[in-house]
């Protein structure tokens, strides 16, 4: 079977917006199932680090224990590393105690209020054992010396004589298991949408009624040459399959006025990542997760005929 | 309290195989695969390129509850073919997809970033 025929498919991409924390591309000659599986994968099943375990030593504060733990595991944390961690789970290393460092990052957090301002305990006081590994930074670069621009994920707010003191441990996992670990705020594609317009039956239309289908669309998709006074098609990706401006021919009596088609080849993707894990490295790991996960699936020399529903029969059925 | 822990939807639980499969005793080239541990994402795209492959006559999977986390992929080929040498095909093939995808991105990237 090796160098035979092939059906697989050679998938174009054109990359429209590209920002560390969001991507916008076009991806084609494929279809909604390698779209959607990639949605999926980004979405769920690429793995990031987030804090897992929390011993605190010290809680003076208004918030509890379990409260403060919970915010701080939905912290982002950089997590170009992830992809080469071990999970807790699986590593021989510890033992499966999940606190050694090929598996887990350290990190300590000691803040205690000696002012009477109130004191904001935020992301940026939690100190890690691994540099690559530190909550995401979300400063604006462009605003410089700006006193709201230090801005950390405030975890609780410390009045004079309050403390907090903990250690915490960040592990690999992935979103499927718990959503702290999703890196992805959203990840959305839509099919390209393919627009005709009926120019016969457009020119029956008063310029009067033009206007009136052309605002019938709730998003901006048409609009009328000022010039020609033709209808025109201004932005295609607008459109949001409501089939609005369908329903207004209808009622005009000009069923077939456009045809609008969603291509089944052709996407739009935009992806929205927390910060842990570049936008564009999102798309590439979720590729490399997505191949290890058909690795894991191919038949084998091991694979072995199930024989559950004969028992013994099955046995006998196979000539063993 | 009784929820499963949700690490059991993704990892293979010991002495169970992640695939196997079962020859349909009524129908000559076709079988059922059970693959554990995985949901719509891998069933999907193998049933689609298994549409794509002419050999394959029928090409379908289920997940026959969601509290079993597995996928039943069901195939039925031609005699010039067989299940298990369509499902390996439509893995292959998959492959090098997401390997054209995977340069294209990157060779994109590149790109882009030059441009900018």
């Amino acid at each position: 079977m090796e160098g035979g025929v092939s059906y697989a498919r050679m998938p174009r991409v054109k990359i429209r917006e590209l920002k560390d924390d969001y991507a916008k591309f076009e991806l084609r000659d494929t279809d909604a199932s390698i779209a959607n599986a990639l949605r999926r994968v980004m979405i769920a099943e690429v793995p990031t680090v987030a804090i897992d375990l929390v011993e605190i030593e010290v809680n003076s504060s208004v918030l509890n224990d379990e409260f403060i733990a919970h915010r701080l595991g939905l912290i982002p944390l950089t997590s170009e590393r992830a992809m080469s961690m071990r999970f807790s789970r699986d590593c021989d290393a510890c033992d499966g105690d999940g606190q050694c460092e090929f598996c887990s990052v350290e990190f300590h957090l000691r803040v205690k209020c000696m002012t009477d301002q109130t004191l904001d305990v935020t992301s940026k006081d939690l100190y890690s054992s691994d540099p690559t590994v530190s909550p995401v930074d979300f400063s604006d670069p462009s605003a410089t010396d700006s006193p709201d621009n230090n801005r950390g994920i405030i975890i609780v707010k410390l009045r004079r004589g309050q403390e907090l003191k903990l250690r915490a441990i960040a592990r690999k996992g992935i979103g499927k298991d718990h959503a702290k670990w999703s890196p992805a705020a959203t990840v959305t594609f839509m099919y390209e949408p393919e627009i005709h317009i009926n120019e016969d039956l457009m020119e029956t239309l008063t310029l009067e009624e033009k206007r009136e289908w052309v605002d019938s669309s709730p998003t901006r998709v048409f609009e009328i040459d000022p010039v020609t006074q033709q209808v025109m098609v201004v932005d295609a990706e607008a459109y949001t399959y409501d089939d609005e401006v369908l329903k207004k021919a209808e009622a005009m009596g000009k069923p077939g006025l456009v045809e609008i088609i969603a291509r089944q080849d052709s996407f739009i993707f935009t992806v929205e990542s927390t910060g842990a894990v570049k936008a564009s490295q999102l798309v590439l790991n979720a590729i490399e997760i997505l191949k290890q996960k058909l690795d894991a699936v191919r038949l084998s020399e091991d694979t072995v005929e199930a024989d559950d529903q004969f028992g013994e029969l099955g046995a006998h059925m196979r000539g063993g | 309290m009784n929820a499963p822990d949700r690490y059991e939807r993704f990892v293979v639980p010991e002495g169970t195989k992640k695939v196997s499969y079962e020859r349909d005793t009524k129908i000559i080239n076709a079988a059922s695969f059970t693959i554990e541990r995985e949901e719509h994402t891998i069933g999907n795209i193998l049933r689609m390129q298994l549409h794509r492959d002419p050999n394959v006559l029928f090409a379908g999977y289920k997940l026959p509850h969601p509290l079993q986390y597995k996928i039943i992929v069901r195939i039925h080929t031609t005699s010039q073919s067989s299940p298990m040498q369509a499902y390996n095909q439509s893995i292959n093939d998959l492959d090098r997809e997401l390997d054209h995808l995977k340069s294209a991105f990157e060779a994109e990237m590149l790109k882009f970033s030059r441009d900018y």
